[in-house]
């Protein structure tokens, strides 16, 4: 019987398709995923609450940084220090949200593109000249630049204080810091207003609409910027030399891997739906799977993010020393991501039917 | 799942219930092979792999240094293989942000996700060029014995050997032929990671071009793999196979050359020239179905010209020693060897894996070394790996060894 009826279906399917195309095919919707409520999800629970929280840090970061400027002294610096390190982390919970105005302003890049241009840095603060608006100078600021502003500059405390008794000094600091502080507020009152419900509203599953967009923008961050960045390059994973001035936060003690594991984990929460600073998860990645039978490939995925995480239980706390004394963990670290890249940019995408419009690979 | 299912049904039945049965089946279809590697958009050429050409152009560069102890430098070779401090005579190699060993077991069928192994490998390279410049050049001027680097004759010709009687500049040479060339031709360029990478299909389909470019993007890739076969500056784009055994190439091309002139292999370079032009074609009518048969050629025949080297070298190296000149024998066994370092990077087109598993390779590697290496290796050694080599790929090592 079920036979029959199967072919019966069959017959009228051809039928269907051999006849004119413009008859609308009506009860489709009965049956698609709710992109809308997961774009809802994506928005209020998780890009909306992370920048908010990561304005109030840049707030605190701009704050400390008058502070220590009007009055240099090492337990100022150890107080803006603490703020620079925490702020750094905050940043991993909104680096990947690269669309809308954040892409605009090419907000990333001012941000965290590193490693830095020291020594156009140091040229810069001696001319007591610098326009940080410039694209030419996204490797002269943003939080690599603080990295080395608060780190870098000596070998103690007091060494570094003592810089500060230079205007030019404090001024670079000081616009470093505001510049942090005012993009991230132009980024995140875009999502206090407008862009919220654009980004909501634009559930059409083609190339513009906002699933397919932030999916691409979703994968490239973590091929990219997590997989790459962060691990691939100071690895060497693509030249064979392990490149140790290429590990983000170079010049702090112990944060580089902080870094990472924040980025991961913000990663591994975004394709849960888990709301942001909350256990609660909404509508994801993982339910949209979920919904189309393939919840082995999101047991997969997840499984893959388990297996990065216990790897990266084996990682130095600090990734400079990790290339320089036994890099063969880093690479396996990178081969790890590596097949979370595959999961995600040939499977995942595949079962939901969006395409990758970017490439990630050198050409010649 | 269901779903995809049913409509990959529904699809299959539209089709063949709408279409007239006299369509000529994919494949057939619209594909027109040139007669030369020729293809054209608006009256300009659409093929271009200057990046193989000039890797290509760096590798000749090491190897003409390789042996040169009074000029030359480990610091220098090494420099020359990653492309750092402008090593390069040829000046425009210098300003190119390309290197030869970032390709080095690069390709992303087997090494993106093993960056460990493929590390492991540029550090082979790596060291045969810091060997040649510290235990070989050491004992440039002494003559080598078991156990002792230095010079050994053959004929009228010097080599320098290490201590096991491995002349470093062939392992190098022979090894970048399946580490470097096949890997980047077979799996990469010529695999569907690559080929069909992202939007790659309905951009070739919809004639997209790279932004500043004549050509589409699969078009590109399928190019490239064609530049690091032909794209030494000797071989003409168009018809390679007019320089077969007369280019300057001293790599796979050459090599495929030799073996083609084995009889019992005669038609390879034909075959494999074919398959380059016909995907090409193929890509160009939008036909993926021929392109990827093309695929599996080109991976069987070069797979094979490593292969067949391979057992040659290691036959040619037993009837050396069998006539005791250590001079010839050592200089096949380097050559054999770094073709079988090469045998790690074939490809299977049934399997998409190598011929032969990195293990073997592995074993064969270390029983060629083993002890004082060619001093004292046995000719049931070299003909059990000639046989199993030979075993994997279907021919005879009779066949090979001529």
């Amino acid at each position: 019987m079920k036979k029959f009826s199967r072919i019966l279906i069959f017959a009228s399917l051809i039928f269907t398709a051999c006849s004119s195309e413009d008859e609308g095919s009506g009860n489709n919707e009965v049956n698609t995923f709710d992109r809308g409520a997961m774009l809802e999800n994506w928005a209020d629970n998780i890009i909306v609450p992370s920048f908010d929280n990561f304005k109030s840090s840049t707030q605190q970061l701009e704050d400390l940084t008058i502070a220590f400027t009007s009055n240099p002294s090492e337990e100022n610096l150890v107080a803006l220090r603490s703020q620079f390190e925490s702020s750094y982390l905050d940043f991993q919970t909104v680096a990947m949200f690269d669309i809308g105005r954040a892409e605009e302003l090419s907000y990333r890049r001012f941000l965290n593109t590193y490693p830095l241009a020291t020594s156009e840095v140091e040229s810069k603060i001696a001319s007591g000249s610098h326009n940080l608006e410039l694209p030419s100078s996204f490797t002269k600021q943003g939080f690599p630049a603080l990295d080395y502003l608060l780190n870098g500059l000596g070998e103690t405390d007091a060494e570094i204080v003592a810089k500060y008794s230079s205007e030019n000094y404090r001024n670079y600091l000081l616009d470093v810091s505001k510049r942090i502080n005012s993009l991230t507020t132009e980024v995140n009152s875009s999502w206090q207003g407008d862009y919220r419900d654009t980004f909501v509203s634009s559930t059409s599953s083609s190339s513009t609409g906002s699933v397919d967009k932030f999916t691409n923008k979703f994968i490239m961050y973590y091929e990219t910027f997590l997989r790459s960045g962060k691990i691939g390059y100071p690895a060497g994973a693509f030249t064979g030399t392990p490149s140790p001035i290429n590990v983000e936060a170079y010049y702090s003690v112990d944060l580089s891997k902080k870094l990472y594991l924040q980025a991961l984990k913000t990663t591994q929460d975004f394709f849960n739906g888990k709301h942001f600073n909350a256990s609660q998860t909404g509508k994801s990645y993982k339910q949209y799977l979920e919904f189309l039978e393939r919840g082995d490939l999101a047991n997969d995925i997840l499984s893959q993010f388990g297996t990065i995480n216990s790897q990266a239980s084996n990682l130095d706390t600090s990734f400079k020393s990790q290339v320089q004394t036994n890099n063969t963990l880093m690479l396996v670290a990178f081969d790890e991501l590596q097949k979370g890249v595959v999961l995600l940019k040939l499977d995942m995408v595949q079962a939901l039917s969006i395409s990758i419009n970017y490439v990630d690979s050198d050409g010649d | 799942m269901r779903k995809i299912f049913l409509s990959a049904i529904i699809g299959s039945l539209t089709l063949l219930s709408c279409t007239s049965d006299d369509t000529p089946k994919p494949g057939a279809n619209n594909i027109e092979t040139p007669v030369n590697y020729t293809f054209e958009r608006d009256n300009s050429s659409t093929v271009d792999y200057n990046g193989q050409t000039t890797r290509l152009q760096m590798s000749a560069e090491l190897f003409s240094n390789f042996t040169d102890f009074d000029n030359a430098s480990e610091e220098l070779l090494l420099n020359m293989f990653s492309n750092e401090n402008s090593p390069f005579e040829n000046a425009s190699l210098n300003e190119s942000s390309k290197s030869v060993k970032s390709k080095v077991a690069a390709s992303s069928l087997y090494f993106s996700a093993n960056t460990v192994e493929s590390s492991e490998i540029k550090n082979d390279f790596d060291s045969y060029i810091s060997g040649q410049f510290t235990t070989v050049k050491e004992n440039k001027d002494v003559l080598a014995e078991a156990g002792v680097s230095g010079q050994i004759a053959q004929g009228s010709s010097v080599r320098y050997v290490n201590e096991k009687g491995l002349e470093l500049n062939q392992a190098f040479a022979k090894g970048l032929i399946g580490g470097f060339l096949a890997d980047q031709i077979l799996n990469n360029y010529l695999s569907k990671l690559v080929l069909d990478e992202a939007d790659n299909r309905s951009n070739n389909d919809a004639k997209v071009l790279e932004e500043g470019e004549l050509y589409t993007t699969m078009e590109h890739k399928w190019d490239e793999a064609y530049g690091y076969l032909y794209g030494d500056p000797s071989i003409p784009t168009a018809n390679p196979n007019s320089k077969l055994n007369e280019s300057d190439d001293r790599l796979l091309f050459n090599y495929l050359g030799q073996v083609d002139a084995n009889e019992n292999f005669a038609g390879l370079a034909e075959s494999t020239f074919e398959a380059f032009k016909t995907g090409r074609a193929a890509i160009v009518a939008g036909d993926y179905q021929t392109r990827d048969e093309q695929v599996a050629i080109i991976q069987e025949n070069i797979s094979k010209v490593i292969a067949v080297r391979a057992v040659h070298y290691l036959q040619g190296g037993k009837s050396a020693l069998a006539e005791d000149n250590k001079g010839a024998a050592f200089h096949e066994l380097s050559e054999g060897f770094g073709f079988i370092y090469s045998l790690r990077f074939t490809n299977n087109p049934g399997t998409d894996m190598p011929y032969i598993s990195k293990e073997k390779v592995a074993m064969y590697k270390e029983q060629l070394l083993e002890g004082n290496g060619f001093w004292d290796v046995t000719p049931e050694t070299l003909d059990s790996i000639s046989e199993e080599i030979a075993g994997a790929f279907g021919f005879s090592v009779a066949d090979a060894a001529e």
